[in-house]
């Protein structure tokens, strides 16, 4: 059910209670974490917390700690799926889910005494509604009921009654299969579209400020968890300008509580801005050479897998009166005065191009002398580091390491997670641009198709599933710009790499289509599943995003044939 | 003694307050503790203000001494005497450190306060090395310590009662 003052029933139930926080490994699973670990730190509760990769890591978790533990804190795992029937809780089981995945699944929704969904109720969510779906056994006593007394009446008026009651009967049985398509139906249109809700570290975010202990931190991590939804597609561009809004107000609230006229703050004090800042990735720590060449918007723009991309990237950076010596340089060292007005030159420049969106409503953070970052810039280094291919370190190490460079005390790790960002996104804009020279984008009828041959450069990083998203994104849009022909701009993308070379499996992700107005909801968790099962593939469902698979590399055909059958 | 200890010892001063909770007396055996009222001022040890602090419960309103013209004006004076004068505080090093780590957003032009506290230690700090250094070299039999501090006494305890034990050997040796 959902939970109406996030206050009462959620934070001062757990208040004196040990809870468990099971965490998904995405970058705003880990913002939202932090910020309810602040608080748990400032009101001195206890909590365990646990890293989940997939459904079955989320199984063993809840199996060690469910004899110790009475309530459970899932964040960004868990409402898409029956969760009661899948971890067969005991009564006194409660979970707390805060999840952006959509579709809520709807045991989950009205289930009144376990399952507590932290999530507004007008997210965006068209839930079907109770009686649709569920109806009460005890019509089906009723109606056994009524007939064996109708038996036992006297036989002279039995044949009479019996012939009303077998209508009433047959009436009641067609009632209830109409029902029944009806339920199958809703549920099916319910269902068939998976796609993503408001940030879960703006829940905890808007917790932590119903309780006022908001902090600057917080609020840092909250815009960061909504940033991350945009840099990885999941949310549409409108909803992304409307929690800008939200957040803006509270940037603007805790800036005006903290500057007077003549007491200003320590340099040391985080300041967080609103910055109308370009779409470059990472620019203020790279070159900007570099970065307008690796950034998915201007890379896809200019073609610059083709040489005549790169010539005009060259006639760009002159019509803007940039030398190439200063831009091949380092961003911090280039000169003040090409710096100053950097923003607006380019934006003038660029609407000659054709790329309209060049700048991008983002906020800013500026600590110490040194330290300055944008939101995208965190999303990518975090994400860097928790997703690094090293071969010693474990996933849960990862995830700590991502953590820890959230916080503020350990700008070096948040440097060494910049540098990582830095070597994933030259790999994907190579792949990329080998990828369409080499025509590796195959159309299949209703979707395209593209495999990452084990060879290829890189691949290792390729292997999860964010790092692979990110590629077949934009990979979309890079093919979209480069194919002529009308039809295939429109069609989705399934992508396929090799994930464990000794166990012989790929993983599978499949995104929507590219378009301006896209409402970025993706059917292929729900294809997927029916095309393993017809053709009885060995795949794991292990994600909690439904549209990425894993499967073995031997049934990799007939899978694609059967999902080509499926969406025709 | 080391430095960690030191620190411990200056927690112990009171620091002024303004809770954000309501709590009743709380009875320690250092003493009594409240009652805590949401937005009245109270005397805490600095130890509970900075505990308080980092779980957001209280703003730290900073001493009177962590002013900048009263430092500035101590600092000009440290820099025109010879002996040492008067400090602000005790603890006044420490408790820069402590107040100006955990609360500097409750405190104004807390940059200008970190360099003057700076500028204050340096100076008594060197006129400690050259008063060390003479009365090393002139054989004084005693010394003055008016108006160290704790924390200065230590920088130079383990290095001067060294220095002193070795050259008394190295004399008895030589007679």
């Amino acid at each position: 059910m959902f939970i109406a003052d996030i206050r009462k029933d959620f934070y001062e139930v757990v208040a004196n209670q040990r809870v468990v926080l099971l965490v998904a490994p995405d970058i705003d699973a880990l913002c939202a974490c932090k910020i309810l670990q602040a608080l748990f730190h400032c009101d001195q509760i206890q909590y365990t917390l646990v890293p989940v990769t997939g459904w079955q890591d989320l199984g063993t978790a809840f199996l060690e700690h469910k004899e110790q533990f009475r309530y459970f804190v899932l964040i960004n795992c868990g409402a898409n799926v029956d969760l009661l029937e899948m971890l067969q809780p005991d009564d006194d089981s409660i979970f707390f889910i805060c999840d952006t995945h959509r579709p809520v699944d709807v045991v989950n929704v009205y289930n009144d005494t376990q399952i507590k969904l932290l999530i507004k109720q007008d997210d965006d969510l068209s839930v079907p509604s109770y009686d649709d779906i569920f109806r009460d056994e005890d019509e089906e006593g009723e109606d056994s009921g009524n007939e064996s007394d109708e038996g036992s009446e006297p036989s002279g008026k039995r044949r009479r009654f019996d012939e009303g009651a077998v209508e009433r009967r047959i009436e009641r049985q067609r009632a209830k299969r109409e029902w029944e398509a009806r339920r199958r139906e809703i549920l099916f249109d319910y269902e068939q579209y998976e796609y993503h809700g408001t940030s879960a570290a703006m829940m905890f975010f808007e917790l932590a400020w119903v309780l006022t202990k908001d902090t600057k931190d917080m609020l840092w991590w909250a815009i960061i968890g909504l940033t991350d939804q945009w840099v990885h597609d999941k949310i549409t561009n409108m909803k992304y300008v409307t929690d800008i809004a939200t957040m803006q107000r509270h940037v603007s609230r805790h800036n005006h509580r903290n500057e007077d006229e003549e007491n200003s703050l320590s340099i040391d004090c985080m300041r967080i801005s609103f910055e109308y800042d370009l779409r470059l990735t990472l620019y203020q720590h790279w070159s900007l050479y570099e970065s307008i060449y690796n950034s998915c918007y201007t890379s896809c723009s200019f073609k610059l897998w083709t040489l005549n991309g790169q010539k005009k990237l060259q006639e760009f950076l002159a019509d803007m009166g940039l030398p190439l010596k200063q831009v091949r340089q380092k961003f911090n060292s280039m000169d003040m005065s090409i710096k100053e007005n950097l923003r607006d030159v380019i934006e003038e420049s660029s609407n000659k191009y054709g790329m309209k969106d060049i700048r991008i409503q983002t906020f800013g953070v500026h600590f110490g002398f040194k330290n300055r970052f944008l939101a995208s810039d965190m999303v990518h280094a975090t994400a860097a580091l928790l997703e690094s291919a090293e071969k010693d370190d474990s996933e849960t190490d990862n995830f700590i390491k991502a953590l820890d460079a959230l916080s503020r005390s350990n700008i070096d790790r948040l440097h060494s997670g910049i540098a990582l960002a830095k070597k994933k996104l030259i790999a994907i804009q190579q792949t990329v641009a080998s990828c369409i020279c080499t025509n590796l984008i195959l159309s299949q009828g209703p979707f395209l198709y593209c495999y990452l041959m084990e060879g290829t450069p890189d691949v290792k990083l390729f292997s999860k599933p964010m790092a692979l998203t990110l590629l077949c994104k934009y990979l979309l849009k890079a093919f979209v710009h480069s194919t002529r022909n009308k039809r295939c701009k429109l069609l989705p993308l399934v992508m396929a790499a090799p994930k464990d070379v000794e166990k012989g499996t790929v993983i599978v992700v499949g995104i929507p289509p590219e378009s301006e107005t896209s409402d970025k909801k993706n059917f292929f968790g729900r294809a997927f599943e029916k095309a393993a099962e017809s053709t009885s593939s060995r795949t794991l469902h292990d994600h909690f995003d439904t549209s990425i698979i894993e499967l073995k590399t031997e049934d990799r055909s007939k899978f694609l044939d059967a999902l080509i059958t499926l969406l025709s | 003694m080391d430095a960690s200890e030191v620190e411990f010892l200056a927690e112990k001063e009171m620091v002024k307050i303004i809770p954000n909770f309501s709590l009743d007396k709380v009875f320690l055996i250092g003493g009594d503790l409240g009652p805590f009222n949401p937005g009245l001022p109270i005397d805490v040890p600095v130890w509970l203000a900075l505990n308080l602090k980092q779980r957001q419960k209280c703003r730290i309103i900073p001493p009177e001494w962590m002013d900048v013209e009263k430092l500035e004006e101590m600092r000009d004076l440290e820099r025109k005497e010879d002996m040492f004068t008067p400090v602000p505080s005790p603890y006044y090093m420490e408790l820069t450190k402590l107040l100006l780590n955990h609360a500097s957003d409750n405190i104004p032009k807390a940059d200008e306060i970190r360099t003057l506290v700076k500028d204050i230690w340096d100076t008594r700090i060197a006129k400690l090395r050259l008063s060390a250094d003479s009365f090393i070299s002139q054989q004084e039999a005693y010394a003055k310590l008016d108006n160290l501090t704790l924390m200065e006494i230590n920088t130079i305890r383990a290095f001067l009662l060294d220095t002193l034990n070795c050259m008394y050997k190295l004399r008895s040796n030589l007679q």
